[in-house]
């Protein structure tokens, strides 16, 4: 049995577009906010994502959990590029200490120290803009792309029809899978497996996944034989396939494609032009070197 | 050449003369511009990748091994959809995924190997290129569309087996490339054993790239190498699991190569860190499923193979 993706008609401004123009302007702002480090490039980028969100009609209940693991999951990372600073070491060479808080106790000999620095700082607001632009615009896909449509807008990308079928399959298979692999710890777990407990040298270890990884892809592929006969049944692929939705593009929709191609062509003119790294305001160095 | 073939052709033609243009057109514009750690790259790489897999398409076109029918339709999409979920699940955000002296475990590479070998290079191709971009989307970090095509490139070749009329002796040809390849990164390695293993994720310090890399991490492909050859022979009655853990390995092998070179110019690393400190500690850990699970899952296969008659 397929799970499906929580998406239901909502009126909003994604859902007024066709799911090709979206499509686009989805790549071509995740391929836009990927050159930049530079905060006052990635401001705009996180400006239409919070457009895209408020719009978007999905309701907090809905998404709470998916926002709530996005929120940690970004928080964690750049708290602690933050505290070690070691992550952004490639993107700037020398640091200005605003101030250096030092811990009043000592570890065997060692006080911590905390260097807060105007690079640390830009580095990490920089980090969570880009990657909460792309991943958020990145959640609002399941929601609002319609599962009919899936198949029909990648063969309205261009992509072949049966490239296409895989591409909404695939999308159509995920959910589905995800929910089977926890069956199937589930039931391992009733027999007395425990993933948390992975005990034993390296290849031991290894050998002890197979009871997740195996049952599940050869429940999988066993399982997909309904979906072959039924495919064939249907003479799949004997000639050029029909699709049963359609797709429109209204003027709208190019409006949306021609904006998409622009912000990509001019995120490409400046990352060129040498805007791509990271940014430190010059008001926050005169500041520092207070 | 009919004329859906010479529209590919020029497409691709066109996307690398595009980069080629820009990174001149770049340079004139901005003196300054490093071109070694341009995000621009990755796009280049993924073209250049994408040409590699046309070109090897085109010398064997003859060949059945590249049909797609109802059934390689719907195994593609269960590959990708199961390499994602796979991938998201052992990222090391769900489930503390087990790693061993800085060696992180990727369980979910031995799908894209698998489904390859199984099912034909389309499929293998499918499954790791789209699994793994569904995957990082799910997982929300931001993409690297270069190593999603190396991750292809993993399971096209594995599935490069069709191709060979006699699997037997196909393993030979694999055994010779596969230890050439082996052998040269692990003379890197010696050559510079100080290196940083980028790979290696530290999570008390919650950085890539901090420690040095370790002994058994530089050796992870010899010992990987090994304990495929010790699969090879210990089953070598059971021609399917020989050819599939070897063909695994060659496209192991040759997929996080593409993708680990690619980031000397993408990432600006230096040929040895990009060796030693990506492909080393990535393709090593790889091996071992290869050696491991994709015996269990061929073995698994044949046997439901045989349940139901198909």
């Amino acid at each position: 049995m397929l799970v499906t993706w929580r998406y239901r008609k909502r009126k909003s401004l994604i859902q007024g577009f066709d799911p090709r123009a979206w499509v686009i302007f989805y790549v071509c702002f995740l391929a836009s906010s990927l050159l930049f480090w530079d905060l006052r490039f990635l401001t705009p980028l996180l400006i239409i994502a919070l457009m895209a969100i408020f719009t978007s009609g999905i309701t907090w209940r809905e998404t709470y959990r998916t926002w709530l693991f996005i929120g940690g999951f970004i928080t964690f990372f750049t708290v602690l590029t933050f505290l070690t600073g070691r992550g952004g070491m490639e993107h700037y060479a020398e640091e200005h200490t605003i101030t250096s808080l030092s811990a009043p106790f000592e570890i065997l000999g060692w006080r911590p120290t905390l260097d807060v620095t105007v690079e640390r700082i830009v580095y990490a607001v920089s980090q969570l803009v880009r990657v909460f632009s792309v991943s958020s615009m990145t959640v609002l896909i399941p929601y609002t792309l319609n599962p009919e449509h899936y198949g029909i807008t990648f063969r309205g990308l261009g992509l072949p029809d049966k490239i296409a079928y895989a591409m909404e399959l695939t999308m159509r298979f995920i959910p589905t899978f995800a929910r089977d692999f926890q069956l199937t710890m589930d039931a391992q777990r009733a027999r007395g497996y425990e993933i948390e407990k992975l005990r034993g040298g390296l290849i031991a270890q290894v050998r002890k996944l197979a009871p997740l990884i195996v049952p599940v892809t050869i429940h999988a592929i066993a399982g997909s034989e309904d979906i072959i006969d039924a495919m064939d049944l249907r003479a799949f692929g004997v000639g050029p396939r029909m699709w049963l939705e359609q797709l429109h593009y209204r003027r709208r929709d190019y409006v949306l494609t021609g904006a998409a191609v622009l912000l990509f062509a001019a995120s490409l003119a400046f990352s060129l032009l040498g805007y791509e790294r990271l940014w430190i305001p010059d008001w926050a160095l005169a500041w520092a070197g207070k | 050449m009919d004329r859906r073939l010479i529209s590919v052709i020029v497409a691709l033609v066109a996307v690398l003369i595009i980069f080629v243009l820009v990174s001149l057109i770049g340079g004139a514009l901005n003196e300054n511009l490093k071109l070694e750690a341009v995000g621009l790259l990755r796009f280049a790489f993924t073209g250049i990748g994408l040409v590699i897999v046309f070109i090897i398409y085109w010398l064997t076109r003859t060949s059945g091994a590249w049909d797609v029918g109802t059934r390689e339709v719907v195994y593609m999409a269960i590959g990708a959809a199961l390499y994602a979920v796979f991938s998201y699940l052992f990222n090391g955000t769900v489930f503390a995924v087990p790693s061993v002296s800085q060696v992180a475990l990727r369980p979910a590479i031995a799908i894209p190997m698998f489904f390859g070998y199984t099912f034909g290079p389309t499929v293998g191709f499918f499954t790791g290129a789209v699994g793994n971009m569904f995957g990082d989307a799910l997982t929300g970090f931001s993409l690297s569309p270069q190593w999603s095509v190396g991750n292809g490139l993993v399971g096209m070749i594995a599935g490069m087996v069709a191709l060979f009329a006699d699997k037997k002796k196909s393993m030979n040809t694999v055994l010779i490339i596969s230890a050439v390849l082996a052998a040269i990164a692990t003379i890197i390695y010696a050559l510079n054993p100080a290196l940083e293993n980028m790979m290696f994720f530290d999570v008390d310090a919650g950085i890539f790239g901090d420690a040095q890399i370790t002994l058994f991490a530089g050796l992870s492909v010899v010992i990987g190498f090994l304990l495929v050859l010790i699969v090879r022979f210990a089953f070598g009655k059971n021609v399917d699991v020989a050819a599939a853990v070897m063909w695994s390995m060659l496209g192991n092998l040759i997929g996080i190569g593409f993708a680990a070179i690619s980031d000397i110019w993408v990432n600006g690393f230096s040929p040895a860190v990009a060796i030693v400190g990506e492909f080393l500690p990535a393709a090593g850990p790889n091996l071992i499923f290869a050696a491991i699970l994709v015996p269990i899952l061929v073995a698994a296969y044949a046997a439901a193979q045989q349940q139901t008659g198909r």
